[in-house]
């Protein structure tokens, strides 16, 4: 298992990378945002069809490419550098992951091919780190006849969805039931996001018809948080990644009192900090893309290891970069605020830095995640 | 078959024949992670015997040259047994100095008669070495050094005082900074030496620092006679060889990773923790958990930059970050150590806090450990120094100004010395 990219890995990065800088250049990702619109389809089909991206993770049998959770956060980190706005982390991640660790044959060849091909979005509607103990919404009924009630938010692309996973407690646990977007009784609300490159809604259920995936509910959900820590690390590396090479450039370009101002200790020792964060940030995401594949035992510690060394850090990074660049950095025309508002939206979302300590804890302690909670009741986290 | 197929197979082959070595011959890590009397010189004999024996077994200078005593391997080969020795405790602490900088600095800079006489006895762990750099007036400003060596015919008269110096009082040959032109600016009248720690005039004290333990020595230079064939490199060009020996310095301890068993790992300390009744306390699992999730992206770290240099890309400046994060690491530690213990930590005594069992000797080491935390984030280059390094040299920033640089030296206000005229 090594650290360093593959052939295969390295060739993958460049084309993203070239896909993002002819066909999402930061420019059109600002029109994107003056027009109000959560993503481009013509971005979307072209990311799908032609690079494959979103079957990327998703087995050959169900029409992905196969080639594993590693290439997909080689993508994801080329994607996150350019903030590029798509519903990939929530379809072929989350809600991809889910299916595939449920056990329903029939969902999964009913959707996996559309969401590997990238003509059908599914999201799944978690919070948090998605495994905890919920009772937002409440099933009744059993099997395909389930009827769902409750409301959830935010939730990833959840009004561009076509079909929704949806946790829901039937009384004896939790199991994962899925929605169409046109069922009645469903309602989809677009929240204002502090991040206008990460789409999120509210979704309401008022005895909306569902039916319950067979298989393991909490597994599934567990597994999923674990592939948002690893989906989320790496499109955040890519955005840090993006912050360092932004300032350093600004550093050498920029001159004050007689000197390019990286001269100064002020800055470099900043600069320096963020490209050891940098560092460590991307060697923990390598390790947790590699045992995705190969050691799922380490999987979930390594993960949860990414997302700590890369959430908080990328934060800090994007401050300094607009603190950095000066009074330049803090308009609205130069892109810092862009990755500004990417990191604190991405440092929150699904399991903000306390709840990922919390459940890195009680994976080093060999508990399950759902003990490292408070034991006071479902509803106690968001109040 | 392709000839990176076959490398990839000696190595292997390599690796497991130190594999076998190792099981046979080397003792297992304790954990209890105690280095303050490695090369003392009780334990000397034993060191210098276990050293050949891991000479004649193949194992050590894998990488330098075989007419200089060494293996005429790869990094590979080197990264290959660093990696199976980290299951062991080699008792081989007193040459890690010798082999890491002097060694490959000769190597580098030396003349092939150095090569030929200090290399070979030096591999075998006949004779110890020591790196004399770091002045009173000299730290993260090295090369404004003010020991001096002034040329009688042929030979050097050497005085002067250095400090910092690690097995000075076992080391049979020591590599030395000093002024040998003093009319030039800093960087270009320093000449690197060679001296032999036994000779006339070199006096070695143990310098004792804040945990209460002597690692150190202060050596004090008094008219001590440089043979025409000590200098190293050529005159006046001893700071280009410090660079390369510094580079090294930094590898080596940016890439050490912390043993298990240190008292401040957070394995050690969630153990203690738990002992004291400190985990039902959701704070301080979120701080153990931290601090867990930062230890393992420094090992992680290390480990990249050892595949990469196996795959052929050296970390260069690199290992500055390495040094850099290790030495915050420590810090952390330090901070959540304080954290998670509370006052266990301020007063303690053999019949324990809060507890019934005796804790004493842990929290002992615990408090110990913390106390050497900061000179973590000063030996082998402060970590503004490192900073420095890493936007200069990884980074491509511009230089620091250094406003001394096209100075002579004589003209210039160094350290500690008083300037001239004043009280």
């Amino acid at each position: 298992m090594s650290l360093i990219l593959s052939a295969d890995e390295q060739a993958l990065r460049d084309s993203v990378r070239r896909f993002v800088a002819d066909r999402s250049p930061l420019p059109a990702v600002r029109e994107l945002i003056a027009a109000g619109k959560p993503y481009d389809p013509a971005v979307w089909k072209q990311l799908t069809a032609q690079l494959g991206v979103a079957g990327l993770s998703i087995p050959e049998e169900y029409g992905g490419a196969g080639a594993g959770h590693a290439a997909m956060a080689v993508a994801l980190q080329e994607l996150g550098a350019g903030l590029v706005p798509s519903p990939l982390l929530a379809s072929a991640v989350l809600a991809a992951g889910a299916l595939l660790r449920l056990d329903d044959e029939a969902a999964r060849q009913d959707l996996l091919p559309g969401i590997a091909g990238g003509e059908l979005v599914a999201t799944l509607a978690i919070t948090g780190t998605g495994d905890g103990p919920d009772g937002r919404v409440r099933a009744t009924g059993t099997g395909a006849q389930a009827t769902l009630t409750g409301g959830l938010a935010p939730v990833l692309s959840g009004a561009q969805a076509d079909v929704l996973l949806v946790p829901a407690d039937a009384g004896d646990g939790i199991g994962v039931y899925l929605v169409d977007a046109a069922a009645p009784g469903l309602t989809k609300t677009a929240l204002t996001t502090a991040d206008p490159t990460r789409a999120l809604a509210r979704i309401g259920l008022q005895d909306t018809p569902a039916r319950l995936l067979a298989g393991d509910g909490a597994g599934a959900l567990s597994a999923a948080a674990d592939l948002a820590n690893l989906a989320l690390a790496a499109e955040q590396c890519g955005g840090m990644a993006a912050c360092l090479a932004m300032t350093t450039e600004y550093a050498k370009l920029r001159v004050a009192f007689g000197q390019p101002i990286g001269a100064f200790q002020g800055v470099k020792h900043r600069l320096a900090d963020m490209e050891t964060a940098w560092e460590l940030a991307q060697a923990t995401l390598r390790a947790a893309a590699r045992s995705a594949d190969e050691d799922p035992a380490s999987f979930s510690t390594d993960a949860s290891v990414a997302r700590v060394m890369v959430s908080v850090p990328y934060f800090t990074a994007a401050a300094d970069t607009i603190h950095l660049h000066g009074g330049i950095g803090f308009t609205w025309e130069h892109d810092a605020h862009l990755y500004y508002k990417n990191a604190l939206s991405g440092k929150v979302l699904l399991g903000g830095p306390g709840d990922q300590l919390d459940r890195l804890a009680a994976t080093l302690a060999g508990q399950p995640a759902l003990a490292a909670q408070p034991a006071t009741g479902a509803g106690a986290r968001r109040a | 078959m392709t000839s990176q197929e076959t490398g990839t197979r000696t190595v292997e082959e390599f690796r497991a024949r130190a594999r076998a070595w190792l099981a046979e011959n080397a003792p297992r890590r304790s954990g209890d992670g105690d280095s303050e009397d490695v090369g003392s010189s009780a334990g000397l004999d034993a060191q210098r015997a276990f050293q050949a024996r891991l000479y004649d077994a193949g194992f050590v200078g894998i990488t330098w040259p075989a007419e200089y005593g060494g293996q005429g391997l790869t990094n590979a080969e080197q990264i290959a047994f660093s990696e199976e020795a980290r299951h062991y405790s080699l008792p081989v602490g007193a040459f890690i100095i010798g082999l890491g900088m002097p060694g490959p600095t000769i190597l580098e800079c030396g003349s092939e008669e150095q090569k030929k006489r200090y290399l070979p006895p030096m591999l075998r762990g006949e004779e110890i070495w020591c790196q004399l750099f770091s002045e009173p007036g000299a730290g993260s400003d090295v090369a404004s050094l003010q020991a001096s060596a002034v040329r009688d015919g042929d030979t050097w008269v050497l005085n002067g005082q250095k400090v910092w110096t690690s097995g000075a009082q076992y080391s049979e040959y020591g590599a030395v900074l000093a002024r040998t032109d003093p009319t030039q600016p800093k960087h270009r009248g320093i000449s690197m030496f060679i001296v032999d720690m036994r000779a006339p005039g070199v006096t070695v004290r143990p310098l004792r620092v804040a945990t209460g333990s002597a690692p150190f020595n202060e050596v004090f230079f008094d008219n001590v006679r440089l043979g025409p064939d000590a200098l190293i490199g050529a005159e006046n060009k001893g700071w280009e060889a410090a660079v390369v020996m510094l580079r090294n310095e930094r590898v080596a301890i940016g890439t050490l990773t912390a043993s298990r068993g240190s008292p401040l790992g957070s394995e050690s300390l969630t153990e203690l923790a738990g002992r004291l009744g400190r985990l039902d306390d959701p704070a301080v699992r979120r701080r153990l958990a931290e601090l867990h999730a930062r230890e393992r992206a420094v090992a992680l770290f290390a480990r990249l930059l050892r595949e990469e240099a196996m795959s052929g890309r050296m970390p260069g400046a690199r290992g500055s970050v390495a040094k850099l994060a290790g030495a915050e690491l420590g810090a952390f530690a330090a901070e959540v150590a304080a954290d998670v213990l509370g006052d266990a930590i301020a007063g303690y005594d053999g019949t324990a806090h809060r507890g019934t069992a005796d804790y004493g000797p842990e929290l002992r080491a615990v408090v110990t450990a913390i106390v050497a935390v900061p000179g973590g984030a000063i030996a082998g280059g402060t970590n503004e120094i490192q900073r420095n390094i890493i936007g200069e040299r990884v980074l491509g920033l511009a230089k620091d100004p250094g406003v001394d640089r096209a100075t002579p030296f004589n003209q210039l206000r160094v350290g500690t010395q008083k300037r001239q005229g004043a009280s």
